[in-house]
């Protein structure tokens, strides 16, 4: 266990390092919060409300999904792909340790210091800005919004990894990335709730993973959704967490075999 | 007791062949041919506890292929191989505990932290005790003389002290087998020294087995009594470093500097030439020559200095490779 | 030897039109975005869908075209660390002007048609959209390029001093990003901070503006001023950080 505690150490100091273009890359998420958090400001002022949001509601949406990035999007995991591109594969693969767990402490580190900025960021919104939040004091929907945060920190986990395998039969690992970030920055729903798009669409979406990386969670805690509702999404995220680690699983063999079949 | 041994190994790789020009590109998109590559083609040998064996040949000749194999990255085509009684393919903990493998290109310290954080994530990843890691990294970085640079970050350091570093973390663990790949490779000649210094003095004091592979002959004569030349997949030479010298090299080589002007046609007669820019000559004589050819120098020639030496390893094993060519 | 050339072209370009494929449903996925957020609140802060449209497409236009033709701006450090700019310094080409030029986007391209073609859409559905109007909105526009190419310039002066550039010019990307949507909705002061300081609003929103009919004569010429007092400084910094390059490649 002590090994997976000095990963995380080790990413954390390493993050350090890396001091004035980690805070640059926090400023920047901070300019692009405050532009998506001003939007919805002047959309719902004087009372309006869309689709059952008013403004409290949207602002917690906003100011919530900055956090639960940090919690579930921020992962370094996308190197695992050039790792096995550049063969220091090897390096791990030669060690009594297991690589899934060696990334899942690394990315542990690096939520932790994302974390800790992302609350300053909004301590600081909430002490500026001093906009309307909704506090949710119901016990029982905290709990879930964090199990089902916990949940959307493995999907994202094991995708980010499926990506990464793609190194074992292609050196274009960046290309497929780049479509799938496109696509995340759009239905993970971060920049509004998922549920104010057409019908037809968010039907669709519900059974896609991207849905249960923020929206869901957040939707828990604002309280909005029946028991029914929350049930269904806690099994659909759960069979995409299995599903996707049974995948990762199946795919890091094939990879592992192509691997030791020709070397790197 | 032999502590690797290797039956018939024979890894062959399928490279996928594609015709030239788009076309090609386009048609290999439904059929590919592919063309087999015959990497490491049935080799058989033992290696014994504490054994310091030199592993070489040209390029692409498969030695890293093989060293692949014996750590258990590689999965043979053909044959078994049982490193320390384990297969390595199966890579279970106990094994990895106690080999290791070091490439002179890859690297697996923290790039942007001190190497000292790498050592002790290395300490709980193969369970080394407190007591045990403390005594072994003090001895290791006295040997390398590295104890004032441990809190460095590692792109701080120099390549070859980065070398160094990588090495440490390779053996915290205090393996009993160890591997080395091109260990001394884009190093310069004092750090090449001092590392195959510490190589030889490592293999002693733990009584490790090192193989080691290394296109640097300094490397393999200053360090291993025993090589296996391997080429084109197969192994050409197994024994040690001498019987290798006189079994394809059985001359010598004799220079002499002159201190006066002579004849090249009366050079000519002495014996094969390899080399004559005067005042300089240097001959190849077979062994059983060198006491008639060398009187006869010292007689007939005003003579500056004469000396006989060994040919060069290198020059062997290059002699090795195209023999058995032919 | 061309064969060989367009062979690499082949395997790379499949990562090229993945590039472009990502680009168009990032555009696509923003302007559904716009119409589901318009077409539930009728309005946002009093712009209509078409009037939203334009303040998006103007910001892309300008971000894509400053990708376009300002591309070597992002490989500036490694002209530095490999040492390629020791050696444009000693070209008879003034150093600025390649590297503000020296190479331009292909992968911009479809990005660029497509913002032109939503440009002129959107004038159609402009009820007070006039001849000078549309005039004004390209007079600006190209005004907008100025103050893009003074953030890039600055961009440059800053990475001579300290060698740093991928940090200010992604913090440039994303303050522009601001200009997404019309600077009205920023409340005070940001929304003046914004509009004059860091002149985002001047860049993407004014120009819009005009084309809408919203923009006073006085706030044309401010704009004008403002652009051009910007490049003026810019090309001083830079001179000024010139003479202070110490050559870092080794």
């Amino acid at each position: 266990m002590r090994k997976y505690f000095l990963i995380a150490k080790n990413t954390w100091d390493e993050t350090l390092t890396y001091r004035v273009s980690f805070i640059m890359w926090r400023v920047r998420n901070t300019i692009q919060l405050l532009t998506i958090y001003f939007l919805w400001l002047v959309v719902l002022s004087g009372n309006k409300t869309i689709l059952g949001y008013d403004q409290p509601a949207m602002l917690t949406y906003i100011l919530g999904t900055s956090l639960l990035d940090a919690i579930v999007l921020s992962s370094r995991s996308y190197a695992v792909g050039e790792e096995i591109n550049s063969g220091n594969l090897m390096n791990f693969l030669l060690r009594p340790i297991n690589y899934f767990k060696y990334w899942l402490a690394k990315d542990v580190g690096d939520k932790a210091m994302n974390v800790v900025f992302s609350l300053i960021e909004i301590s600081l919104i909430f002490i500026i800005l001093k906009p309307p939040l909704f506090f949710q004091t119901n016990l029982f929907y905290i709990f879930l919004f964090i199990f089902s945060a916990f949940l959307a920190f493995f999907i994202y986990f094991f995708i980010n990894f499926l990506l990464g395998l793609v190194g074992f039969w292609s050196p274009e690992i960046w290309a497929p990335r780049f479509i799938f970030i496109t696509i995340l920055g759009f239905f993970s729903g971060s920049l509004f709730p998922l549920d104010i798009l057409p019908k037809a669409i968010f039907s669709i979406l519900k059974f896609l993973p991207f849905t249960y990386l923020l929206y869901f969670p957040l939707k828990i805690y604002l309280g909005q959704l029946a028991f029914s509702e929350v049930l269904q999404g806690l099994i659909i995220s759960s069979l995409w967490v299995f599903g996707m680690y049974y995948l990762v699983k199946i795919v890091w063999k094939k990879g592992l075999k192509t691997y030791a079949a020709y070397g790197k | 007791m032999s502590v690797i041994s290797v039956f018939h190994l024979s890894k062959y790789y399928q490279i996928h062949q594609k015709e030239p020009g788009i076309t090609g590109s386009i048609k290999s998109l439904f059929s590919r041919k592919y063309e087999t590559v015959k990497a490491v083609n049935d080799i058989s040998f033992k290696i014994n506890e504490g054994e310091l064996v030199g592993f070489i040949g040209p390029n692409g000749a498969g030695k890293t292929t093989t060293l692949k194999c014996l750590s258990g990255l590689l999965y043979p085509t053909k044959g078994e191989i049982r490193v320390l009684g384990f297969n390595p393919y199966n890579r279970k903990p106990e094994f990895l505990k106690s080999i290791s493998l070091v490439m002179g290109q890859k690297n697996q310290l923290w790039w942007d932290l001190p190497s000292i954080d790498t050592f002790l994530l290395n300490k709980e990843i193969y369970a080394v005790p407190d007591g045990e890691y403390n005594k072994v990294l003090d001895e290791l970085s006295r040997l390398l003389d590295v104890k004032k640079i441990l809190k460095t970050p590692v792109k701080k350091l120099s390549l070859g002290q980065r070398m160094k570093m990588e090495l440490i973390a390779s053996l915290i663990h205090s393996p009993k087998v160890l591997f080395l790949d091109e260990p001394t490779i884009g190093l310069d000649v004092v750090m090449q020294k001092n590392l195959r210094e510490f190589i030889k003095e490592y293999n002693m004091r733990f009584k490790a087995t090192i193989v080691l592979t290394s296109h640097y002959m300094g490397d393999v004569e200053e360090l291993c009594r025993r090589v296996i030349i391997i080429n084109f997949g197969k192994i050409v030479f197994d024994g040690q470093l001498s019987s290798l010298v006189t079994k394809y090299a059985p001359y010598k080589k004799i220079k002499v500097l002159f201190k006066e002007y002579v004849d090249p046609k009366k050079v000519d007669i002495l014996g094969k030439i390899d080399k004559f820019e005067y005042p300089l000559l240097i001959l190849k004589v077979p062994n059983e020559k060198i006491n008639s050819v060398s009187s006869n120098i010292l007689k007939n020639f005003n003579v500056e200095d004469i000396t006989i030496e060994d040919p060069e390893v290198e020059d062997v094993i290059a002699q090795v490779y195209t023999e058995k060519r032919k | 030897m061309t064969t060989m050339v367009s062979q690499n072209a082949f395997a790379s370009r499949f990562g090229a039109i993945l590039f472009i494929i990502g680009k168009l449903i990032r555009f696509s996925f923003f302007m559904f975005f716009l119409l589901v957020i318009t077409s539930r609140t009728q309005a946002i802060v009093g712009y209509t869908i078409w009037e939203v449209i334009l303040f998006y497409i103007t910001f892309n236009l300008v971000d894509s075209l400053a990708q376009f033709f300002l591309r070597e701006v992002y490989r500036f450090r490694s002209y530095v660390i490999r040492g390629d700019f020791d050696y444009f310094l000693t070209k008879p080409m003034p150093v600025l002007f390649r590297l503000l030029f020296g190479g331009s986007d292909a992968l911009d391209i479809p990005i660029l048609l497509l913002s032109i073609i939503f440009i002129f859409i959107s004038f159609t559905h402009l009820s007070s959209i006039t001849f000078l109007s549309i005039l004004i909105y390209f007079a600006l526009l190209i005004n907008g390029l100025i103050i893009a190419l003074s953030f890039h310039i600055f961009v440059l002066s800053i990475g001579i001093l300290t060698s740093e550039v991928d940090n200010t010019l992604w913090l440039y990307r994303d303050l522009t990003q601001m200009g997404r949507f019309p600077v009205d909705i920023y409340q005070n002061p940001l929304r003046s901070i914004i509009t004059f300081v860091i002149p985002v609003g001047i860049m993407v929103t004014f120009p819009a503006k005009a084309a809408i009919g919203l923009l006073s004569p006085n706030l044309i010429l401010i704009s004008i001023f403002v652009s051009i007092t910007l490049l003026y400084l810019n090309l001083k910094f830079w001179n000024f950080s010139l003479k202070r390059y110490s050559s870092a490649s080794s």
